[in-house]
């Protein structure tokens, strides 16, 4: 190729004129390449693979939402696949009803918001603690925090609920009450009430705490210590520093651990049905249940009806997390996406 | 870090000097501050849990009218009851451990894959991520337990297989079939039990992938947390895409492995839908003195889980490239 001649067009401008590959070449350079067809062949590829995945996380919903509308008519006839042919409210309607949906939406909605704010700060603060201060004992408290994070909930569920049936912390009440008699038994009964999973959450000791702990603490490591250093000379107090300067900044990665808290207390069946026994508060798991008006042991494919209903359940259950999620995603992502977790 | 080596250092002159304490010493202790809700109700509530949750597993279980309970010292009858009399205790163990070796690979593979294809520029990738997280947030406790025994999803799986005219031989969840992906590798000289293996996460993919949502989240973040002046210097080297995934992205996201790995088989065993877990609630429920029998059984489980964290994690870390953070 020649050499770009130089053209001058007035006393400030120029003009570069060279001879250029013509359009045509260009493209097929472009397209007509390996890389090119590799590109697309992945891309292909890629859009497959998530959408088939997809189908597949997405596949159950619809089964449940289809089961969710079918009437017994429905489930006996072989032509009926997902669509129902007769489709009814019937069922939602009744467990709204006799399952009292409601109540047990408030009691779940308050439990969870009281666990998942108390545990987001308590992770946090621990986190802090364990991220950026070189006490000792450090890692003896680290590794208490992986260990309540290992032991499976079975292996303590008998004793959880003893304890907290016959609450005593080291002997304390009982010796008060020896000498100021305030109850028969010299322990506190705090079975169906808020106050386990409350005290669970203000150690972050309840369900997952340890792996929020764990994120919590990976984050503030990777928050430079020239920030608070810049605090301290300011003349700012630990805690003060801790406050006004790293609680801000860390809101992206509590708004992940909130959103974790609360919705896997929302749909925890373990605790609740430890800590609320059947005479205590209506939690959600318990409205799993067929409702009373739509039992009938005389129809023929009632085992099935029943799965529906119970699958309706679920999907009433989760119904507020959906919305929850919905609104809430992107937090989720951005929070993880800017943590910039390290190993 | 050096500054706490040696306050450790002079730490008995200080004491007999009576010195004020440092300002890296009073920051040290302030960390008590921090951490003293955990450590309080550690010590105060979680303690007592797990020494009591020990000394049923070694006792009878009387529980009183009068409120409060009667503990019979029966010494290591539970563990021998459990290892000996029980016919379905260690056949459930071997094979749920069995199940928990098979599957971390699998799901530390899939979530490391799915994070990188998450992580790629493409149209609607903002609902995908959204997809893909669903079962994190909705897909754990009572929807997990509905799904383990769910006749109507299975009643729905068949019917879709039925219109496919495919036969009824196929069951329910059955993806593809052990025929068709041994046509696939007909030719290449795999062994039997990986196809086997191969076959097997596809048909369990549903549940791999419901498995698999945290560990996504993490492998993401870190990917994220990758310098990009990195890539961009071996593009400019002329790094194929495959070499740069090699030389740079596993390197720099293998702690993210380890972690994921360890928290795979912790999530695992801790699960519902783990069979030795299934096995030991339905001991819980059913047997009589079945409740201490289950804390028994739990702790001879935890033991074994935690062999398995200390090998695996003993193993990882030589391979494990930390890069040095300056």
């Amino acid at each position: 190729m020649d050499a770009p001649k130089i053209l001058k067009d007035s006393k400030n401008k120029i003009r570069v004129d060279f001879e250029r590959t013509s359009l045509a070449e260009r493209l097929k350079a472009k397209y007509l390449s390996t890389a090119f067809l590799g590109k697309v062949i992945w891309k292909i590829f890629r859009l497959v693979l998530l959408v088939g995945i997809a189908y597949i996380i997405l596949f159950p919903f619809f089964t449940k939402i289809a089961g969710s509308f079918m009437s017994r008519e429905d489930l006996v006839d072989v032509t009926v696949r997902l669509i129902p042919r007769y489709p009814t409210l019937d069922t939602y309607k009744y467990i709204i009803k006799e399952n009292s949906y409601f109540q047990a939406f408030i009691n779940t909605f308050l439990l969870s918001l009281m666990c998942a704010a108390v545990q987001t700060f308590i992770c946090a603060i621990v986190g802090y603690g364990l991220a950026k201060f070189k006490f000792k004992g450090n890692k003896l408290v680290f590794a208490a925090v992986i260990f309540t994070m290992i032991v499976p909930h079975e292996t303590i569920k008998l004793s959880m609920y003893m304890n907290f049936k016959f609450f005593d912390v080291f002997g304390l009440y009982g010796m008060l009450n020896d000498a100021l008699h305030f109850s028969e038994t010299g322990s506190i009964d705090l079975i169906n009430s808020y106050w386990p999973m409350l005290i669970l959450s203000l150690g972050g000791i309840a369900f997952k705490n340890g792996l929020y702990i764990f994120m919590m603490r990976q984050f503030f490591k990777g928050v430079p210590d020239e920030l608070e250093e810049a605090a301290y000379i300011d003349g700012e107090s630990t805690f003060g520093t801790f406050f006004k300067i790293i609680l801000p900044i860390s809101i992206p990665m509590m708004i992940t651990i909130f959103i974790f808290a609360f919705s896997w207390q929302w749909t925890d069946n373990f605790y609740t049905d430890l800590f609320f026994t059947q005479s205590g508060a209506l939690m959600m798991p318990r409205i799993i249940t067929v409702p009373p008006s739509l039992s009938d042991d005389s129809f023929a494919a009632q085992g099935l009806y029943e799965s529906c209903i119970e699958n309706t359940c679920g999907l009433l259950v989760i119904l507020p997390l959906i919305l929850f999620y919905s609104y809430l995603q992107r937090y989720l992502i951005q929070g993880i996406e800017r943590s910039g977790i390290v190993g | 870090m050096n500054a706490t080596k040696a306050d450790v250092k002079v730490k008995p002159q200080a004491a007999k000097k009576k010195k004020p304490a440092s300002l890296d010493k009073k920051k040290a202790h302030a960390g008590w501050f921090f951490v003293l809700p955990f450590v309080v109700i550690f010590v105060a509530v979680y303690i007592p849990i797990i020494i009591n949750s020990i000394t049923f597993s070694f006792n009878e279980l009387e529980i009183q009218q009068m409120g409060g309970y009667e503990l019979i010292f029966i010494g290591m009858d539970n563990y021998t009851e459990a290892l000996f009399v029980d016919s379905g205790f260690v056949p459930t163990l071997v094979s749920g451990m069995r199940q928990l070796i098979l599957d971390i690979p699998a799901i530390v593979i899939f979530s490391l894959f799915m994070a990188i294809l998450l992580n790629e520029k493409m149209v609607g990738r903002t609902v995908f991520r959204a997809i893909f997280f669903i079962p994190v947030i909705l897909s754990t406790g009572i929807i997990d337990t509905l799904d383990q025994s769910n006749s109507m999803m299975n009643y729905m799986q068949n019917a879709g297989e039925e219109m496919g005219g495919e036969g009824g031989q196929a069951t329910a969840n059955e993806i593809i079939s052990a025929i068709d992906i041994q046509k696939l590798f007909q030719n290449m000289k795999i062994g039997q039990g990986l196809v086997d293996y191969v076959v097997n996460i596809v048909n369990d993919i549903y549940n791999v992938v419901n498995r698999s949502g945290v560990q996504m989240l993490i492998f993401l973040s870190g990917l994220q947390s990758i310098n990009p002046a990195i890539y961009e210097s071996c593009k400019i080297d002329g790094a194929s895409a495959w070499e740069t995934f090699w030389k740079i992205t596993f390197p720099m996201i293998s702690p993210m492995i380890m972690v994921n790995t360890i928290y795979t088989v912790i999530d695992s065993f801790t699960s519902k839908s783990n069979q030795v877990m299934a096995y030991i609630r339905n001991v819980y429920d059913s047997a009589a003195n079945g409740q201490v029998l289950a804390s028994a059984m739990s702790w001879m489980y935890f033991l074994v889980v935690i062999l398995l964290i200390a090998i695996v994690a003993g193993l990882l870390s030589m391979y494990i490239f930390y890069q040095r953070r300056d």
